[in-house]
């Protein structure tokens, strides 16, 4: 019995409108993913109550942090302003700081507070979420997804990924859509971000129809989704892919949140 | 009097269908009462010296809960054999919402690993019609937890075979 899959949230990071807020943070979640159940009992028919799902909660739940006014990049410069809709990757890593092939929680959540605290000594801040933004182009789908690239930098000197690609845990392709995310942490010009896909581990790879960003302007604080129909096909390996063009460096965490059939 | 029966949670194994419908087992720390609880109706006539009942509908639906694992799937052990856990949240992310009933089984080894004719509560084999469904998968920390509930016309049941 292999049980390599367990891990602790000391290995969670959390990326926001593109930013790495995981320096300040101390927990996340709860990581929600919870449906209405609507009792379909036919009282004169059927022996045992009988439910169906019916719409998704689907929530980030509340970010506790250490208060921090580091001009820019702090946590304070950052987050202060609630009320608005933030572009949220959660990687949680297994047992190591995540990596491709990791899961993530993605999409784009309502941020509706900003508490700061100080009752305890120490100076924190609360971020409670309330779920999903009514206007997020994730709404159609469910919020785990997989890491196809973890925060790290990219040179045009590198070229192309053509790495062996990550793996669906359902081990095949699914046909019900799904959404491309991204979080640039920086970056000097411009570049793609896209998703490859294929049939095969390592072979085969041709670009995902619809899941790339377009050519963006690379730099801190720059975020994305890019959903696609709910009847796309999404081949079972995925891996990140990125092309250059005025950008020689892009630092940037990548995800992809598959639809198994869930979402209408 | 042989007192044979009697048992602890580390016998317990929950089985359950992956996306493909196939039986996986899962690993778990914490589930709620298994069985049927049914609605009671009060009947009492004022006539009447004691207070008077008659069952309606039971209620079937279970929360689990254990580690957040990503350990990739693998078969449901056999009867008798070692349980062979595949990851939590491998198993329980692709099927939630799902509208297809699911196979849904905990299995109540008797001091051993699970063997065929020790108890099982749920509905081993999943058709169009009968299974369950999983309405719940919600990550805190290093902990998931879940909920099933059977799909409308199901009758979960007490037996003593495996999952399928």
């Amino acid at each position: 019995m292999s049980l390599t899959g367990r891990t602790l949230p000391k290995f969670d990071r959390f990326y926001c409108d593109g930013y790495d807020l995981s320096g300040y943070s101390r927990t996340i979640g709860p990581l929600e993913q919870v449906y209405d159940e609507h009792d379909l009992t036919a009282d004169m028919g059927d022996t045992v109550k009988g439910y169906l799902p019916g719409h998704l909660q689907s929530n980030v739940g509340v970010l506790n942090a250490v208060f921090d006014n580091t001009a820019t990049i702090g946590l304070h410069a950052l987050m202060a302003t609630a009320g608005a809709m933030r572009t949220i990757v959660v990687a949680r890593g297994i047992r190591a700081a995540p990596a491709a092939g990791d899961p993530a929680f993605c999409g784009q959540f309502v941020h509706k507070g900003y508490q700061p605290d100080g009752s305890s000594g120490a100076a924190y801040a609360t971020l409670p979420f309330s779920g999903m933004a009514a206007n997020a182009a994730t709404l159609q789908y469910g919020a785990w997804g997989v890491l196809l690239h973890e925060n790290a930098v990219r040179l045009v000197g590198s070229g192309a990924n053509t790495g062996s690609g990550v793996d669906n845990p359902a081990g095949k392709q699914t046909t019900h859509g799904g959404f491309f995310i991204y979080e640039v942490l920086a970056g000097d010009g411009a570049a793609t971000l896209s998703v490859d896909n294929s049939a095969s581990v390592g072979s085969g790879f041709s670009a995902l129809s619809g899941a790339t960003s377009g050519s963006i302007a690379c730099a801190a604080g720059v975020s994305g989704v890019v959903a696609l129909a709910p009847t796309a096909t999404v081949k079972q390996y995925l891996r990140w892919q990125i092309a250059f063009g005025a950008a020689t460096t892009v630092t940037f965490v990548s995800c992809f949140v598959r639809g198994f059939g869930i979402e209408p | 009097m042989s007192l044979t029966g009697r048992t602890v949670t580390k016998f317990w194994r929950i089985g359950i269908d992956d996306v493909n419908g196939t039986p996986r087992e899962v690993p778990f720390d914490t589930i709620s009462p298994v069985g049927f609880q049914y609605d009671e109706v009060e009947l009492t006539a004022w006539q009447d010296q004691v207070k008077g009942y008659l069952t309606a509908h039971p209620d079937a639906a279970i929360d689990f809960g254990g580690p957040f694992d990503t350990t990739a799937s693998v078969g449901f052990a056999v009867s008798a054999a070692t349980p062979a856990l595949s990851g939590s949240h491998t198993v329980l992310y692709p099927i939630n919402g799902l509208q297809t009933p699911l196979a849904f089984a905990i299995h109540i080894g008797i001091r051993a690993f699970w063997a065929t004719n020790d108890p099982v509560f749920g509905v081993i084999a999943a058709s169009a019609t009968s299974g369950y469904l999983l309405t719940k998968y919600t990550v805190d920390g290093e902990k998931y937890s879940a909920r099933v509930v059977p799909f409308p016309g199901t009758v979960p049941a007490w037996g003593t075979a495996i999952i399928t």
